[in-house]
């Protein structure tokens, strides 16, 4: 009896073990939000035009920082970014929003959110605590362009984040796509 | 026999736990009745700093930055900001009865509102604050206009000079708050 109850306990805990990197695989959520502004507003992401390369969906600019007045927010090869172009977003802001909030409250943290129907321009900012280092995610959409990044941010860069979160979630954007078109 | 008496311990650690917990939230205004606003609004602002993202800045704000430093003072000890704002094109898109769920919970025990405390903002302005005793254990704003409508939600320790120092700060909006001075009225009437 003891036995089989050892067997089971291992079992499991192998299990527990083995299953921990798939679960993290699948908690790519910057992928996942990707695909829901595919599949809510029936657009697709062209991949990032200036590295023109065809079928290159999402880049993960790795180690494209080297410092600079333009790059001083994402921690060196953090940056995730996927860019929508040119397309029409239309849809319910709420029910988009509410979606976006269900798929990510597990494990991101809401820290500001923006709509304005008049430009309907949406602002979502995200953050995730990855042991020492914050993962922030930044999802802007408006009437034709939408863009999602996911940075890693220094202690310092997330001051600022947290002191202007406007402000800076606006920079963290600006800045990913300037690097990527550099 | 020590078996019961570890489960009973635990349990009872337990229920504590979580009438800490209930009483430490308190003070957090539930907004989510004010959503459906969002449908009508041309601008909508939600903020949310939660307990753990308020540790998270207190962590981060540097001490050497005069800025950051004085935040960090005026945020020590705070639980949470929640902020959620709307702008109307026209005018009469919300109510009373859209405030009531609102006001509703500040007249909850504890609550008391201000009436010395002005804006320099047009509209009509609302300060209550959450005291246990002689402390504060959290505040709220209500401010309306014809247009626009605007909730803070500061749970922690935090008076009207904190408040008015961390206006523009961590997505509280700018409203122009002053104290005049230290008079209060009770909600309950």
């Amino acid at each position: 009896m003891k036995t089989t109850a050892t067997k089971i306990f291992i079992a499991v805990f192998v299990m527990c073990f083995i299953s921990m990197p798939v679960t993290q695989a699948k908690g790519d959520d910057f992928n996942s939000v990707v695909k829901m502004i595919e599949e809510f507003y029936n657009v697709k992401h062209e991949g990032i035009p200036f590295l023109a390369k065809a079928g290159m969906k999402v880049a993960t600019t790795a180690a494209r920082i080297k410092g600079g007045t333009a790059r001083r927010l994402a921690e060196a090869g953090s940056i995730k970014l996927a860019v929508f172009e040119d397309q029409k977003f239309n849809g319910d802001f709420a029910k988009f929003r509410s979606s976006l909030n269900q798929s990510l409250k597990v494990t991101w943290t809401p820290l500001i959110q923006t709509i304005s129907t008049a430009g309907e321009e949406q602002t979502y900012i995200f953050l995730r605590d990855n042991g020492d280092k914050t993962n922030v995610l930044v999802i802007t959409i408006d009437e034709r362009d939408a863009t999602v990044v996911q940075v890693t941010l220094s202690a310092k860069n997330l001051a600022l984040l947290l002191k202007d979160p406007e402000g800076t979630g606006k920079s963290i954007t600006e800045e990913a796509t300037l690097i990527d078109q550099e | 026999m020590k078996s019961t008496f570890k489960t009973s311990l635990i349990s009872l650690l337990l229920i504590i736990t979580t009438a800490f917990v209930a009483k430490a939230q308190d003070t957090r205004i539930q907004l989510g009745s004010l959503d459906h606003l969002a449908a009508k609004a041309s601008e909508t602002v939600d903020v949310n700093v939660d307990e753990r993202l308020m540790k998270l800045a207190a962590r981060v704000f540097s001490d050497k930055d005069e800025d950051q430093r004085q935040i960090k003072k005026l945020i020590e000890g705070l639980k949470g900001i929640y902020v959620k704002s709307f702008e109307f094109e026209t005018e009469g898109q919300f109510g009373a009865a859209d405030l009531e769920p609102i006001r509703s919970q500040l007249r909850g025990a504890g609550w008391t509102r201000m009436v010395n405390v002005v804006s320099k903002k047009e509209g009509n302005l609302e300060v209550y604050l959450q005291f246990a005793g002689e402390m504060i254990n959290g505040l709220a704003v209500l401010h309306t206009d014809d247009k626009e409508l605007t909730v803070v939600n500061i749970v922690g320790p935090v008076d009207l000079d904190k408040l008015a120092q961390l206006e523009g700060q961590m997505g509280i909006p700018d409203l122009g708050i002053e104290s005049t001075k230290s008079k209060k009225k009770t909600n309950e009437q």
